[in-house]
């Protein structure tokens, strides 16, 4: 079984330049330093590339609604790479 | 090795490979560079960081490297980037129809990769027209130099109704042209702005399929119309940016990812960005005169399959009846095409100097002939060596020549030894050449006059007449031997846009690297209290074309010489002892008593130094930097030289 969280965790330490990230279900966009509307754009094409995915253009924005966390995005991406 | 060694021995490492061995070894680099960033010194980490901005890397790629360009402070909006060699702060503006903000950042990544510093103004998207428009917009208060209207196809207001009729449609594109000629006007007017204008990139999802072609009003004809009557009404300050051949080259269905458009407004899929920003550079690049100039190229292999050394001239790959062989000949008809447009060729090559020759010499179906290639090189010493050698004999910087050669050892030395010298990766199969090198846009260009497609025979005869001098006696019977004949003019029509040209592209004999855009040349020469004077030189071995312009200015009872440029292919011919003579002339016709010079160093003028004094003008202060010079004109003797005054008509 392929490690999403942990392929994912790598992308943020990339994209926000810090090794020290840990990812947790609850999290979001504000407990993350740098992650604001830009490079939340860096972040989705840094995931596209690196698992090869397409998110639709309503995921696209979606961490950024009531109720969503790095929880729910874990599962999307996870549902996106099963569907193939 | 110290840690510290080991991490700069990661960098130089990275930094000579091909892009595909670099790959795996960004991590790495990225690594020892956040190492010299924190060890040491963050500017060294940011030359790193700099120099490894390539279009071939990816979007996270270049923006992992964007936080070592930038520092870690970087911000939006206004930013300057530091690292130049050129002194000048570049005030560019860009002005987005879709969101700029990713191509903003990559904008400045490739501009520290070309050590171009600017300041930047980002507008809001969707704002170009009122930035522009209304006085006192943050545009206007920022005051461009260089305006980037960044827009595309999803920015027009009016697209004709598709029932509309050939004259309706007519209609809609003159209003339309009309109103990007009053943007442009505006931005020239009030900031005397260069602008670089985007076409439009049409769109592929036609609604009337293949008949789009034939019905003036289906919207993809209607924009290609538009692209055209653009490009055509575009005044001199304005640059075209071909956005549609971007598109193209990515292939329109690549080009645009409606996702990001509809949820982040962005331009372009993000694969498309760096290619894109990279494109906006070369541009910008170009319209600083600092495109590359000289293609140097390798023999075996590069122009011809195997060793001609071991096969002999009849032996190697080459011409028709082989694939293989038709794609070498198909990348020389490329180099020649290249030098046609003037981009000066050379060769450097490992071989011995005789052999290299003979297929040259010896095959009718070559391209290239020995004529085409300005500078020859072929011995057995190293390339980096040879490429200076070449710098040396065509009088041209390091950083104008592009260097092709198969070998990927070759590659890796020059780019490790002469990192100035642009090396493209080369694929194995040379079907790929072309694409290889077109990819990098080294020669865009924002004019082109006939004195281009003549460079490659000036360069050629250049290097026929330092053979002569070698042969002749003393300098002054070699310049007496030339019968060089001297066409002095004005700035006029015919020869205003080579005058802007070359006002703009020499750095080296330039004596205060003024930058005059095409329509400030105009209004200097309609201001009477201008004068300018055109130098074009002919001799025994050829026309060296216009190779001097100076414009002066009058100042109470003298004339100072604001901008004097030469073509450094006429140095040592006796063109300025001529010119000096021409305005000191000139000076008592208009009643003046005094020639006034100034020299004003940049890093790469001092060979004009000395430039004044040696014509005989005093010294007359000096700000430091700048130094002030003068003549008095009663006193001046005509100085020596070798050149008749040519007084034919053209």
């Amino acid at each position: 079984m392929r490690d999403v969280r942990a392929e994912l965790q790598e992308i943020f330490r990339q994209v926000f330049d810090d090794p020290t990230i840990v990812l947790r279900d609850d999290m979001t966009a504000a407990d993350v330093e740098g992650w604001d509307s830009v490079t939340h754009i860096d972040l989705l094409i840094a995931i596209e590339r690196a698992l090869g995915i397409k998110f639709a253009t309503a995921e696209m924005s979606r961490l950024k609604e009531p109720d969503q966390n790095i929880g729910s995005f874990v599962r999307l991406i996870e549902s996106k790479l099963q569907a193939g | 090795m110290t840690a510290s060694q080991h991490d700069q021995e990661t960098l130089h490492s990275y930094l000579q490979l091909d892009a595909p061995a670099r790959r795996p070894r960004f991590a790495d680099f990225v690594g020892a560079l956040k190492a010299v960033s924190q060890q040491e010194d963050p500017d060294a980490a940011r030359g790193w960081a700099a120099r490894a901005v390539s279009p071939l890397l990816d979007y996270s790629s270049l923006m992992k490297l964007r936080r070592y360009v930038n520092g870690p402070n970087a911000g939006t909006g206004a930013a300057t980037n530091a690292g130049t060699s050129t002194g000048r702060v570049v005030r560019l503006a860009i002005l987005g129809g879709p969101t700029t903000i990713q191509l903003r950042q990559l904008i400045e990544l490739f501009l520290a990769h070309e050590g171009i510093a600017a300041e930047i103004y980002e507008a809001e998207y969707g704002l170009f027209r009122q930035e522009i428009l209304s006085p006192g917009s943050g545009l206007d208060q920022f005051g461009p130099e260089i305006v980037f209207v960044a827009t595309g196809a999803r920015d027009l207001t009016r697209v004709p109704p598709l029932e509309a009729d050939a004259a309706a449609v007519e209609q809609f594109a003159e209003t339309e042209l009309s109103d990007w000629l009053q943007l442009w006007e505006t931005a020239r007017s009030r900031w005397n702005a260069t602008l670089i204008q985007n076409n439009f990139d049409i769109p592929f999802d036609r609604i009337l399929g293949h008949y789009t072609l034939r019905h003036p009003a289906a919207r993809e004809n209607y924009l290609a119309r538009l692209n055209r009557s653009l490009a055509e009404a575009a005044p001199a300050f304005v640059v075209m940016h071909d956005l549609n051949a971007l598109a193209a080259e990515a292939g329109a269905a690549g080009w645009f990812d409606p996702r990001f458009y509809h949820e982040f407004k962005m331009p372009c899929g993000a694969e498309c960005l760096p290619g894109y920003a990279h494109s906006v550079v070369s541009q910008l690049r170009a319209m600083l005169g600092r495109s590359k100039k000289v293609l140097a190229l390798d023999l075996d292999n590069t122009l011809w399959g195997g060793v001609v050394g071991d096969l002999g001239p009849g032996g190697i790959k080459f011409g028709q009846g082989s694939g293989e062989g038709e794609a070498f000949l198909a990348f020389q008809r490329y180099a020649k095409e290249l030098s046609q447009r003037g981009i000066v060729l050379a060769v450097c090559s490992k071989n011995d100097p005789e052999k290299a020759r003979e297929p040259f010499e010896k095959r009718a179906d070559m391209v290239l002939h020995l004529a085409d290639i300005s500078a020859f090189v072929a011995n057995w010493n190293n390339k980096a060596d040879n490429l200076r050698a070449i710098a040396d004999q065509l009088e041209l910087g390091l950083d104008s020549i592009v260097f092709v050669d198969d070998n990927p050892a070759e590659r890796a030395l020059v780019r490790r030894f002469v990192p100035q010298v642009a090396v493209p990766d080369l694929p194995e199969d040379p079907s790929g050449y072309i694409a290889a090198v077109a990819r990098h846009r080294y020669f865009e260009t924002t004019s082109f006059t006939q004195e281009d497609s003549a460079r490659a025979r000036y360069y050629f005869e250049n290097t026929r007449r330092k053979e002569l001098a070698a042969g002749a006696p003393d300098l002054e019977s070699f310049l007496a031997s030339l019968h060089m004949k001297m066409k002095v003019e004005l700035i006029n029509d015919l020869n205003i846009e080579r005058s802007t040209q070359l006002v703009n592209k020499s750095n080296q004999f330039n004596l205060t690297t003024r930058r005059y855009t095409l329509s400030e040349v105009r209004g200097l020469v309609e201001n009477s209290e201008w004068q300018t004077r055109t130098f074009s030189l002919r001799d025994e071995l050829g026309d060296n074309g216009l190779i001097s312009v100076i414009l002066l200015r009058k100042q109470a009872d003298a004339l100072a010489i604001d901008t004097w440029i030469m073509s450094c292919r006429v140095l040592q011919r006796g063109v300025e002892q001529f010119a000096r003579n021409e305005l000191v002339d000139l000076c008592r016709a208009a009643g003046c008593n005094r020639l006034l010079g100034t020299y004003i160093p940049t890093a790469k003028n001092g060979l004009v130094a000395d430039h004044y004094a040696k014509l005989g003008f005093s010294p007359a202060g000096s700000d430091g930097a700048s130094t002030f010079w003068e003549l008095d004109v009663a006193a001046a003797a005509p100085l020596p030289h070798f050149i008749e005054r040519d007084e034919s008509r053209a």
